[in-house]
């Protein structure tokens, strides 16, 4: 087990409009002391005397007195939906919890250098109310799920708890983070995703090259899946090598495709998170 | 095809664990679902169990030991079923006093075991049997065609003798050799000893039942001291007080057997031979007879099997993957 590195920290922005009373980073719908200009307003109705504009009070024929009104910058929450079912605990490279540990960590950081509420959803076969952490601005509680997910070795368990998640949630459209390796069948993952869709989704694809990239060239290995059980010998070799690494291949590109069906581009990890990445990654795919 | 310990066969099922115990040592997979099912890798993944189970097997069936059933062939040969009963009374264990053919001190046990032995490799298709007697009766070696068994027993006869004579019960188990065994046409006893003892008259009556009953021809070899007392002399007459020797009543009584007798008489190992040929001579009838031959047993061939399976195994754990990453 590798010792914890320090959080890292990611900027991250969003393409639509909180409805966040907090203060905060992000463009929003509330109106409040901001920068954004949204409309005039009569000085009756708004009595902010402040913000009285001179222009448009001398050009109204009426002889109204007319206040601007702005938008205020809002808070998001900011969620990790993590999936701790079996598929989780396969260590090649790197461990996939220590992974989606590291991730937490940047996250909640990040959240927490905006001033955005930061929240943990634990799922396998259920939501894991266990793992549950509410949206707070508090971060040693992320941080203290960040340390658990490090030492956490999960069951045999599969990840329809996913499904779940969306009641977890809150109502207020949010910033997820969904880290799992979406071992799981398309159909399943694409029922699960239904009802997230109000949420801004990142998904975070988490493979590692040990699953398919570096297999051995030649010999015979059992394996036995890590959420079912279910045991096989595999006697590999280079032809059988290269339909594994083809089926892999047919695999990520359905999952993008479900993804960019759902407009939630996906972020592959897979040699260790690095947080420019995922800066990149919103620089790159969403408007701001 | 019978077992030696069939009830190691109920272990038997023990063969079919490999088949539902998973290996478990394997590593954990994340999806298995995302490896395409390749079907030479399941049908190495079933030939490791197939292998596992018959190494199981075989070691199973070679401890429950199985062999062929033992075989029973006819055979027809020229020769006789011959009972050696011969005396290992202490004074067998005496030399002869002639000292003819250089061998001054050969006893009387030694030279008749050696010349049996002769006697016996002459006749290739002989059953032999052997028993001896001193106080009693030796059960030394039923009617056989197993050569080396029967040389051993002629050889072992010329060791150390015991006690004293009792020819009756000698006679009387001979006889019992030849009982369960079909008849060849040819049936001997040679009886073998020097001087006579006494048979008591139920024994008597019992032997020349039996030997007339079981159709046996009875030679008798006496071993006579030179200038001893001859069961032939006609004339000899004890002294008037005394019985007569035991030689001559005992030469007495084989005379009133139903059955065919003769009597021979040897001073020295030369004159033995003489007679043991002269026996040669006349029996020499076709007989029919059973031999039989063992089962064989296959128990060798079982683990050279499940040693063949084993080294596959570990030829194959050879193979296995062990860097992963």
């Amino acid at each position: 087990m590798t010792p914890q590195k320090p959080a890292m920290e990611f900027t991250y922005h969003i393409g639509w409009r909180s409805r966040g009373r907090h203060p905060g980073r992000h463009t929003s719908a509330q109106t409040g002391l901001g920068m954004e200009f949204r409309n005039h307003a009569p000085l009756i109705s708004h009595p902010d005397p402040r913000r009285i504009d001179l222009r448009q009070t001398l050009r109204d024929p009426f002889e109204q007195v007319w206040v601007r009104v702005f938008n205020q910058k809002s808070s998001v929450p900011v969620f990790v939906i993590c999936d701790l079912s079996g598929s989780m605990g396969f260590s090649g490279h790197s461990r996939k919890l220590d992974i989606a540990s590291e991730i937490t960590a940047a996250a909640a950081y990040s959240a927490h250098r905006v001033n955005d509420p930061f929240g943990f959803i634990g799922f396998d076969d259920t939501v894991r109310e266990d793992w549950g952490l509410i949206a707070s601005n508090r971060v040693h509680g992320a941080m203290d799920i960040a340390e658990r997910l490090r030492h956490y070795h999960p069951a045999k368990v599969g990840a329809d708890g996913l499904l779940g998640v969306s009641d977890y949630l809150k109502r207020e459209r949010s910033l997820i983070f969904l880290i799992s390796d979406f071992h799981m069948p398309l159909e399943a993952l694409e029922r699960a995703l239904t009802p997230l869709v109000r949420h801004h989704i990142v998904p975070m694809v988490l493979w590692d090259a040990a699953e398919y990239r570096s297999l051995p060239d030649f010999g015979i290995a059992s394996v036995a899946d890590a959420e079912t059980g279910a045991r096989r010998t595999l006697f590999l070799r280079e032809s059988y090598r290269e339909r594994i690494l083809q089926s892999f291949e047919d695999r990520r590109a359905a999952l993008h495709q479900l993804f960019m069906r759902h407009q939630m581009p996906p972020f592959y990890v897979e040699n260790g998170f690095n947080a420019d990445d995922l800066s990149e990654y919103f620089y790159q795919f969403v408007a701001s | 095809m019978s077992f030696t310990s069939p009830l190691f066969l109920f272990l038997l099922p023990i063969a079919l664990l490999p088949l539902m115990l998973e290996r478990h040592h394997s590593r954990a997979y994340s999806w298995l679902d995302l490896i395409p099912r390749d079907p030479l890798s399941d049908i190495v993944g079933m030939l490791l169990k197939v292998l596992a189970v018959i190494a199981l097997l075989f070691i199973i069936l070679g401890v429950a030991g199985p062999h062929s059933a033992q075989q029973k062939i006819k055979k027809v040969g020229e020769g006789a079923q011959i009972v050696m009963v011969m005396d290992r009374s202490a004074s067998m264990d005496d030399p002869f006093s002639g000292a003819s053919n250089g061998r001054a001190g050969e006893t009387k046990s030694t030279a008749a075991s050696r010349i049996i032995t002769q006697f016996f490799g002459q006749r290739t298709s002989d059953m032999f049997g052997m028993v001896t007697f001193s106080n009693s009766a030796m059960y030394a070696m039923p009617l056989t065609q197993n050569r080396e068994a029967v040389q051993a027993a002629i050889a072992a006869a010329g060791g150390a003798a015991l006690f004293q004579t009792n020819i009756g019960s000698g006679l009387t188990m001979g006889t019992s050799l030849f009982e369960n065994i079909p008849d060849s046409g040819s049936r001997v006893m040679i009886l073998l000893s020097d001087g006579g003892g006494r048979i008591g008259s139920d024994a008597q009556q019992k032997i020349r039942d039996w030997l007339n009953k079981l159709d046996i021809t009875l030679y008798w070899i006496v071993l006579r001291e030179p200038g001893g007392l001859s069961i032939f002399d006609e004339s000899y007459k004890p002294d008037s007080d005394k019985a007569l020797p035991v030689e001559i009543e005992l030469y007495n009584y084989f005379k009133t057997l139903r059955s065919p007798f003769h009597a021979y008489e040897a001073e020295d190992p030369k004159s033995l031979a003489a007679a043991i040929s002269d026996i040669d001579q006349k029996e020499r009838k076709p007989i029919k007879y059973y031999e039989e031959i063992p089962g064989r047993d296959y128990s060798q061939h079982c683990y050279f099997i499940a040693l063949l399976m084993i080294s596959l195994l570990l030829a194959v754990k050879y193979l296995e993957v062990r860097t992963w990453h």
